[in-house]
């Protein structure tokens, strides 16, 4: 009992003993030494290397950590060490000597479209294994093999999962219109889904990540519809009079939230995800958009002017109990509420501009995470890590990624055109 | 006859200008009123042409489609022709100036007088300022204030109807005040 006390007692005093055992670390944490990351060359099991290979999985692993905030990555582009990547073989000590906590090493075979990747992360100082993942696939694998082992990375020095193989679904101009488009989180893997010559917006992902809704002016008015990611089909979900705007699954995928405009001015309403069954929400004369789903499915934050001035606005899912969030600023819009369910990130306008805010559901905590150039329509990673956003900090907008406390802000989209109206797919 | 029903329409007006000119005096409000009168509309449910009724239908059909983009421009090519001018409005307001009022009054002889016939869609657009989610509410709540008007200067509300483009249809480019001012409007296009 008493050796136990002793124990706690020098666990609280030195914490990072405690970490430095474990290997872990509080993501959350300000303060936190950044650890450092060396991501070794790969060993090809072919006769010969495929460098451009090996380059792009280990720049795929060092993007995500260093985006991640919890290591700082350094890719080794000379050949490998000597010795294969099992722990017996690995030499820690010039590992050891240059700085490095965390060492990736990997090993691939690319035959023909045949890939074979396999990966093993060493606690440098520990000498141990810490994780590894062998992966079989096809050459166009090779990048979600990677993030899918960056995902593992965080997992084993954080004990919270990574979301680097999820996919941002947008707005882009790249064909002259308004279509929906997808993207790998990094910006890389562009795929058009919509390509109707019309005006399209605001795409939403399901929560089982397979079809995304979104508004589209095909018909001429403002409809809204559902398509699976693996098909190029179009169905209509909510075709009624007027505005059928901003849609939101929820998260147990039975209904959407959207904003109706049938019964005479914009308000909210759920449908079920066949479009049927409307509830109406909002009961006023002012405009009121922009659902957005607390992550228990319980409350739906929203956007009212009904005092004047667009305002974040929070209800529970019955339509009662409505209270306003926001309360600095005249101008705030497009709420998304932060997955583990605390915040609530946003948009004000202010001189010059959107800015991208995060409050927390109490209203307290105001805290503004951009300054460059006009950033809005933010939305939150799975996992919560990162916030989604664009910008037109460069000129044309462009999809842009940081952390969920505005750090480390990086340009992602790739492709031409205007790129907004983010929505982050689910895991 | 006709000119009787003229001087109805003139009188209409001009009481409808009074009314609206002492709506004005609080115009910050006044919107609430205006779309709370609203319930009254009894034929929106006129549906417009019918449709093609949406069955899941392989999207891959880019060719029926740009059409529609080329056949909403040469929509908006005819209104010059029938001299249906364009309204204006104030930075985040769907209150009519009273430039406004006149140009409705004017576009009101042109439907009632010369194209009896003839019915429109008033299309109600943003700046880029505002926020593309909420602009697109804002549109319909613009297109929705001319409508109001019109229908009280006698159009019969069978012949308008509305739909809001938010900010994605900009009447001219550009990021200043001029521009700006022009693309806060509602356009008002002749539909068959």
């Amino acid at each position: 009992m008493r050796i136990h006390l002793i124990i706690l007692l020098i666990l609280l005093a030195f914490p990072s003993a405690l970490r430095a055992q474990t290997g872990y670390v509080e993501v959350t944490a300000p303060g936190n030494r950044q650890l450092k990351l060396a991501i070794d060359a790969p060993h090809t099991l072919d006769a010969k290397p495929n460098v451009d290979a090996a380059k792009e999985m280990t720049s795929v692993i060092a993007f995500d950590m260093n985006m991640s905030g919890t290591a700082s990555a350094d890719t080794k582009d000379q050949l490998p060490l000597p010795g294969n990547i099992t722990l017996a073989e690995t030499d820690f000590v010039p590992w050891l000597t240059a700085g490095y906590d965390l060492l990736v090493r990997s090993e691939y075979s690319l035959k023909g479209d045949d890939l074979t990747v396999e990966f093993r992360l060493f606690d440098v100082l520990n000498r141990k294994m810490m994780t590894a993942k062998r992966y079989l696939g096809k050459a166009r694998d090779l990048r979600r093999f990677a993030h899918s082992f960056a995902d593992e990375i965080l997992l084993a020095v954080t004990s919270e999962k990574g979301c680097f193989t999820t996919r941002i679904a947008f707005v882009t101009t790249q064909t002259g219109n308004k279509e929906i488009a997808v993207m790998d989180w990094d910006g890389h893997n562009f795929l058009p889904l919509t390509k109707n010559g019309s005006i399209n917006l605001n795409p939403d992902f399901s929560p089982d990540g397979r079809e995304v809704i979104f508004t589209t002016y095909k018909h001429g008015n403002p409809d809204l519809y559902k398509r699976a990611l693996s098909s190029t089909t179009e169905i209509p979900v909510s075709r009624r009079k007027g505005l059928n705007i901003t849609g939101a699954w929820s998260p147990d995928g039975s209904k959407i939230a959207l904003a109706l405009s049938k019964d005479g001015n914009a308000e909210i309403y759920t449908i079920s995800k066949d479009g049927s069954n409307p509830v109406r929400l909002t009961v006023s004369p002012a405009i009121e958009v922009s659902p957005a789903w607390s992550p228990d499915g319980k409350q739906i934050a929203f956007v009212s002017d009904r005092l004047g001035k667009p305002q974040v606005f929070v209800m529970n899912t019955d339509g009662g109990n409505v209270r306003r969030l926001t309360t600095s600023g005249s101008y705030n819009v497009t709420p998304r509420w932060s997955p583990k369910g605390d915040r609530i990130a946003y948009a004000r306008m202010q001189s010059g501009g959107f800015q991208i805010y995060t409050i927390n559901i109490d209203g307290s905590g105001d805290t503004q995470l951009t300054s460059i150039g006009s950033n809005e329509n933010p939305s939150w990673s799975p996992d919560g890590r990162f916030i989604a956003f664009s910008s037109k900090r460069g000129g044309p907008e462009e999809i842009y990624v940081m952390r969920s406390d505005g750090s480390g802000q990086t340009k992602v989209s790739q492709n031409k055109g205007n790129n907004g109206q983010p929505a982050w797919s689910p895991r | 006859m006709k000119r009787g029903m003229l001087s109805l329409l003139v009188a209409l007006g001009l009481a409808a200008l009074v009314a609206g000119g002492c709506a004005n005096k609080e115009v910050v409000k006044s919107e609430e009123p205006v779309v709370k009168a609203e319930p009254v509309k009894v034929e929106p449910p006129k549906p417009e042409p019918p449709k093609p009724v949406e069955q899941p239908m392989p999207v891959e059909q880019p060719k029926a489609e740009p059409p529609k983009q080329e056949e909403m421009q040469a929509a908006k090519a005819v209104a010059p022709e029938a001299n249906f001018e364009t309204v204006y409005f104030d930075f985040d307001k769907s209150d009519l100036r009273q430039d406004a009022r006149d140009v409705l009054y004017k576009n009101a002889e042109i439907m009632l007088k010369n194209n009896p016939d003839v019915k429109i869609q008033i299309q109600g657009n943003c700046d880029e300022r505002g926020s593309a989610e909420y602009n697109l509410a804002l549109g319909e709540r613009r297109a929705k204030s001319a409508q109001q008007y019109l229908i009280t200067l006698g159009v019969p509300a069978d012949r308008l109807s509305i739909i809001s483009y938010g900010k994605e249809k900009p009447a001219v480019e550009g990021h200043d005040e001029a521009a700006w001012a022009k693309n806060r409007r509602d356009d008002f296009v002749i539909v068959k």
